[in-house]
């Protein structure tokens, strides 16, 4: 069983389609990359998901129920944007209204419980309005996770994070999903930091679904190359530019070379040509390139 | 991944739902100064009404006194629904007026912070959403009704009004404004739902609804047309002018009537709308 299984939804404005046949699963145990450029629909299909806002098409189910049943939307965690939390009152207070919304027995331990596993616990007493931006996602990611969801739903919840910030949240992401029965869908423009925790992604454009793959499949489609320094840079990338297909310098200062070759091959070509070379390694493109190759339709 | 964990879907109860969110809406009303500050608006326009009457006009001279009798500032001597004057109109229906504005503040919050949508990814009910801000704002509506009657009865007392009334229709009276607040409440609640994205406008309707305008123009037609006006009872601001001094109990089982059939009406389709609509 799937914790999400979407099949062709939609979701219009008016004329405008903003959701058009997305096809999506999340299976249970996985961290879920949903990444997509500005506009690109992945707030709207969270939202529906969420049921903010209703569908225009298509089936949403959610551990194979109907995205609607009460009963399933109780197991479901959410932070979309910013969490709705009134300025006013502390944080303890904003925790405790959400908690009884749920009506979660023992809310107090609760409450307790969730703002310790986001390092908040210190912050309790502080007015919401007076909370850093960091602070407040922390505290939207607590409440998402109050009454035990075995679902959580997060939209851009790394935003505003500093390091120690979004290593505490990998730390929970992770433990969340140890037991294999809870699942997490992030979205997020940190594709960096999503990679060190996501286990599957899906790449959205224009309100479809363009990729879903799981990490393994990332890793495997991610193509290695090979990136040198040299004395004479213009020379060895004219050099190779002659020998190999795509040549391209980085803005860290290193020529990559994308064909499949190994540095062992370049070394000797640019040492029969009479270049010293500094530095060579192989590695490879990471999610963000990957993400950014695909948008431009290039080479995976 | 093996899976460890057994997941149990269960929700709970109906009753459940709206006790969490009931102590909600409460917490949030006894924490914000809003309601407070409502509260000490009804208890002052009354007896400012009471006193300016006494008050020397420009000339030095005293204005006729608006009203004769103290119970005349909590409720009208008769059932008027075209007024001849403004003490016709200037007693504890005023306070449905504040209320609107109230209600407008306190539920517009809910979207402006983004409680509602917190609230609304979880298990919570739109119908629970409705109800619990309905009796909610009845509540405080019903507060402001009592703080009016204390600063009117205060500053009638004062001014040196008459206190001579039929005890029983007073209490009818009271009472029937006092149960017509769940009826504007809910109006209140369904103008805020449609309005949800507008706080300006939800503000401006609840006013304009508040003040009874429609009926009181409809009433000046039918009068006209020598209909009988017993049909806008039928209306809450009708129902709220039938609840007045010579009032019987006929009128109190109305105003129970038409505040909790209006009541169902707009939650209903409050909970309609909320669930075919884009909430946040």
């Amino acid at each position: 069983m799937n914790a999400i299984e979407i099949k062709n939804l939609s979701k219009n404005f008016g004329p405008k389609q903003a959701v058009c046949g997305l096809d999506m699963t999340v299976p249970m145990g996985a961290i879920y990359g949903f990444i997509g450029e500005n506009g690109s629909g992945k707030s709207t299909t969270e939202k529906m998901i969420c049921g903010l806002i209703p569908k225009s098409g298509g089936s949403i189910k959610l551990y194979g129920r109907d995205y609607t049943d009460e009963n399933v939307r109780a197991k479901v965690g959410v932070l979309i944007e910013a969490p709705g939390c009134f300025p006013g009152l502390t944080v303890w207070d904003n925790m405790m209204l959400q908690a009884e919304n749920l009506s979660i027995p023992n809310a107090q331990a609760e409450v307790i419980k969730v703002l310790k596993t986001v390092r908040m616990e210190g912050a309790a007493g502080n007015k919401y309005k007076n909370c850093s931006l960091g602070m407040k996602q922390r505290v939207g990611i607590a409440m998402a996770l109050l009454g035990d969801p075995t679902l959580l739903v997060l939209d851009e919840p790394l935003n505003g994070l500093d390091a120690d910030g979004m290593r505490i949240m990998r730390e929970v992401f992770l433990d969340i999903v140890k037991d294999g029965t809870r699942s997490i869908v992030v979205s997020s423009h940190l594709l960096g930091e999503l990679q060190k925790t996501a286990t599957h992604y899906g790449i959205i454009r224009h309100g479809k679904m363009v990729v879903e793959m799981t990490a393994e499949e990332l890793d495997a489609n991610c193509r290695t190359y090979v990136a040198l320094q040299s004395e004479e840079m213009n020379r060895t990338k004219l050099l190779l530019g002659c020998k190999y297909s795509r040549v391209e310098e980085d803005e860290a200062g290193y020529i990559r070379v994308y064909d499949l070759t190994t540095p062992e091959e370049i070394v000797t070509y640019l040492y029969e040509n009479g270049i010293c070379i500094t530095e060579i390694k192989s590695e490879k493109i990471g999610l963000e390139e990957y993400y950014i190759d695909l948008m431009k339709g290039g080479k995976r | 991944m093996t899976n460890t964990r057994e997941i149990k879907f269960e929700s709970p109860t109906f009753a459940r739902r709206i006790k969490g969110m009931l102590g909600v809406d409460f917490y949030r009303l006894f924490h914000t100064p809003l309601f407070y500050i409502f509260l000490a608006i009804a208890a002052i326009i009354p007896a400012m009404v009471s006193a300016m009457t006494m008050m020397p006009d420009q000339n030095g001279n005293t204005m006729e006194p608006l009203y004769s009798n103290v119970w005349q500032i909590i409720a009208a001597s008769k059932s008027l629904y075209v007024i001849e004057t403004i003490a016709d109109y200037a007693n504890m229906n005023m306070v449905f007026i504040f209320g609107g504005i109230m209600v407008s503040i306190f539920i517009g919050h809910d979207y402006k912070s983004g409680y509602v949508k917190q609230l609304f990814t979880t298990h919570a009910k739109k119908q629970d959403y409705m109800i619990s801000k309905s009796l909610v704002c009845a509540f405080a509506m019903a507060c402001m009704c009592i703080t009016y009657l204390i600063g009117g009865t205060v500053g009638g007392l004062l001014v040196g009004y008459e206190t001579d009334v039929n005890v029983g229709s007073l209490f009818v009276a009271i009472l029937g404004k006092i149960i017509m607040s769940l009826g504007w409440a809910s109006l209140y609640t369904f103008l805020n739902v449609i309005f949800r994205r507008y706080f300006g406008i939800s503000i401006m309707s609840s006013f304009f609804f508040g003040t009874g305008i429609l009926i009181i123009g409809i009433a000046a037609i039918v009068e006209n047309l020598h209909v009988p006006t017993a049909f806008l009872n039928i209306f809450l601001y009708g129902a709220s002018v039938n609840a007045n001094l010579s009032s019987g109990i006929g009128s109190l089982l109305i105003c129970m009537a038409v505040s909790v059939v209006w009541a169902v009406i707009y939650n209903v389709a409050g909970t309609r709308l909320l669930n075919k609509c884009d909430v946040y």
